[in-house]
């Protein structure tokens, strides 16, 4: 019998990212879809802010949020959480998907634990991700003036990293809700639209003292701010340390509860007899 | 308790002691608990090819899915190899190969050297330690040839030569078989049975548990068999003990167009139990008595008016009949059992 290390782990999630990605494969249209969505995704926005101002600019924005480039605002806040979201979509769907194929009671009864197939399948996720923000960031570079130096990556790489990471202890907590109460899309639609409201994804949460309060709760809204603040108005230092180390907290309090969560909720599937059931 | 069969030294391959799985279904007024096992108790001992046999919803899969760790019993105690499933699941897990019935079980979008590969990984097998083992297995099953073919191109019964091929991946040492030939076509049928009883248990020694409501087929394989019925084990003993324990008895079997009143039959003097299995328009009635031929004129004489009689036949006891005779509940039936 082979050992179990962490080398064992690290191919169990790669065999789960390799296997992701050859399903999706094999659904050509998947292709298609993800080929034409970066740009069909841009446009609505782009028309939305000339309605609204007539340009890519606004000087009311600008006196909330410091930067006049609403459009910016906007494609950056959107491609922020099309990386969270993707974390929710990775561990919730396709834990969902692996009970209607019927694989989910072979991998619950096997040595590999179910967390090490949920990073596997949100690291597939999050390269679906990647490409897609890529062409997003392409989009905005190329039709919206803004600069991505490196002085400007790097830091932003480390706030998605720390933002990616919390937001992995809430979707482990969602995958184990997932288990238990077998349905998705509701519940990710409705988190999708609670962090719209209650974070700066497409609006400065600032408009409505409510929201401005809720917000401060949300990881999501410490790195949007930190990151425009970075990339529209160069201020790489200012709020730097303090959203890292606000992060960092809300990181550690996000995996402990997740973690605890998932386990509960799997050992309470168990106990339910409801693994397999769709 | 659990029973005391250990022809073999060290810990038996499998001991489950009095194991109980309650199910709680609905809400509120609505809420009603299911009992799937009832204090089940057995012991397997290594290399034993064990069948469990019962009706639907007796608690074989329930019993199954507590050892493979699917489910959390209760109460009662399941251990493998003297290890507790439940504490010492990391252990247990990497000695159970497991195979349930029904071909929704594989990445139908996957080949079968794919969906081998991805489980294996699941086992801790890589590199060409886990490119042999597939081979081998691929070509122990046939399905060399189809090898990296979609499973969505794949019969039933392949698809559940890949499930045996998963079962066996990591070289366990014991097999859970749950309903292995369920809805599989006669040919696909027959070389599961052999392989499961000359490959795997007298060539390759592994202790098996096989579940089934096919009487001929735990009468085929199975060394033992345990009855199981209501969650609770009614008896262990080999095919040819259980057989014995209707002596001079006779089954006569009559197949009649119709669904008969067997109230009559009942009194006849001499039958100890009549069995009434109604399908597709025909009633197959199975009557135990010390001699048939004694109240033959009488069975027919009742019977007659009420329905056209298609045949009559004395047998032998079957597995079905002994076990009948003993929980008086057919295998063909549905047995959940609601105790609130």
């Amino acid at each position: 019998m082979p050992d179990r290390g962490i080398k064992t782990e690290l191919r169990a999630i790669g065999a789960e990212f390799v296997k992701t990605m050859r399903i999706w494969f094999s659904y050509p249209i998947m292709l298609v879809f993800w080929a034409v969505f970066p740009l069909l995704w841009v446009l609505p926005y782009i028309f939305q802010g000339r309605a609204l101002v007539g340009s890519g600019t606004s000087e009311a924005f600008r006196q909330l949020t410091g930067s006049g480039n609403y459009l910016a605002f906007v494609l950056i806040g959107a491609m922020i959480s099309t990386f969270v979201f993707s974390a929710l979509w990775g561990v919730g769907n396709s834990l969902r998907e692996e009970t209607y194929w019927g694989t989910m009671e072979y991998i619950i009864a096997s040595p590999t634990h179910p967390l090490v197939i949920l990073i596997g399948k949100t690291l597939a996720e999050w390269t679906w991700s990647t490409v897609m923000v890529l062409f997003q960031a392409l989009i905005i570079a190329l039709f919206f003036g803004v600069q991505f130096t490196l002085a400007k990556i790097l830091p932003v790489l480390l706030l998605v990293i720390l933002l990616m990471i919390g937001f992995y202890g809430f979707a482990i907590a969602f995958a184990g809700f997932t288990l238990l109460i077998k349905e998705v899309h509701g519940w990710v639609h409705t988190l999708e639209w609670i962090f719209f409201l209650f974070s700066p994804i497409r609006y400065p949460v600032q408009v409505n003292p409510i929201t401005a309060a809720v917000s401060t709760l949300i990881p999501l809204t410490w790195a949007l701010i930190a990151i425009r603040g970075i990339i529209l108005l160069n201020r790489t230092e200012v709020n730097l340390y303090q959203t890292v180390l606000v992060l960092t907290l809300m990181d550690i309090v996000l995996l402990t509860a997740g973690y605890f969560l998932f386990i509960y909720l799997e050992r309470k599937t168990r106990r339910d007899g409801t693994v397999g059931m769709h | 308790m659990a029973d005391s069969t250990h022809p073999n030294p060290g810990p038996p391959a499998l001991l489950c002691d009095n194991v109980v799985k309650l199910f709680r279904r609905g809400r509120g007024l609505k809420k009603k608990v299911v009992r799937a096992l009832d204090g089940a108790s057995l012991t397997i001992p290594q290399g034993e090819l064990f069948g469990l046999l019962g009706p639907n919803g007796a608690g074989k899969t329930t019993l199954v899915r507590c050892i493979a760790t699917l489910l959390i019993p209760d109460s009662g105690t399941i251990r493998l190899f003297g290890h507790d499933v439940f504490t010492d699941s990391l252990f247990c897990r990497q000695r159970i190969g497991l195979l349930t019935s029904g071909e929704r079980t594989l990445y139908w979008k996957l080949s079968a050297r794919d969906n081998l590969r991805f489980f294996a990984a699941l086992y801790g097998l890589h590199g060409r330690d886990r490119d042999r083992r597939i081979d081998y297995l691929l070509e122990l099953l046939g399905l060399r040839e189809v090898a990296n073919e979609r499973l969505e191109r794949y019969s039933s019964g392949m698809k559940q030569k890949v499930s045996l091929a998963r079962a066996l991946l990591h070289d366990p040492d014991i097999l859970l078989l749950d309903e292995p030939t369920l809805g599989l076509d006669p040919q696909f049928g027959r070389f599961i049975r052999q392989f499961i009883k000359e490959e795997l248990n007298r060539k390759q020694g592994k202790t098996i548990l096989l579940t089934t409501h096919y009487m001929d087929e735990a009468d085929e394989l199975c060394d033992r068999i345990a009855f199981i019925n209501r969650g609770k084990i009614v008896a262990t003993r080999t095919p040819a003990e259980f057989k014995r324990e209707i002596p001079h008895k006779e089954i006569l079997e009559v197949r009649c167009l119709g669904q008969p009143d067997t109230t009559g039959l009942k009194h006849l003097d001499g039958i100890e139990q009549v069995q009434a299995d109604f399908r597709d328009g025909i009633t197959t009635l199975r009557l135990v008595m010390p001699k048939a031929e004694k109240v033959l004129s009488e069975v027919i004489e009742l019977l007659r008016p009420q329905v056209r009689l298609l045949g009559i036949d004395v047998k032998e006891p079957t597995l079905e009949d002994v076990f009948i005779y003993m929980t008086g509940t057919s295998l063909g039936a549905d047995t959940k059992e609601e105790i609130q």
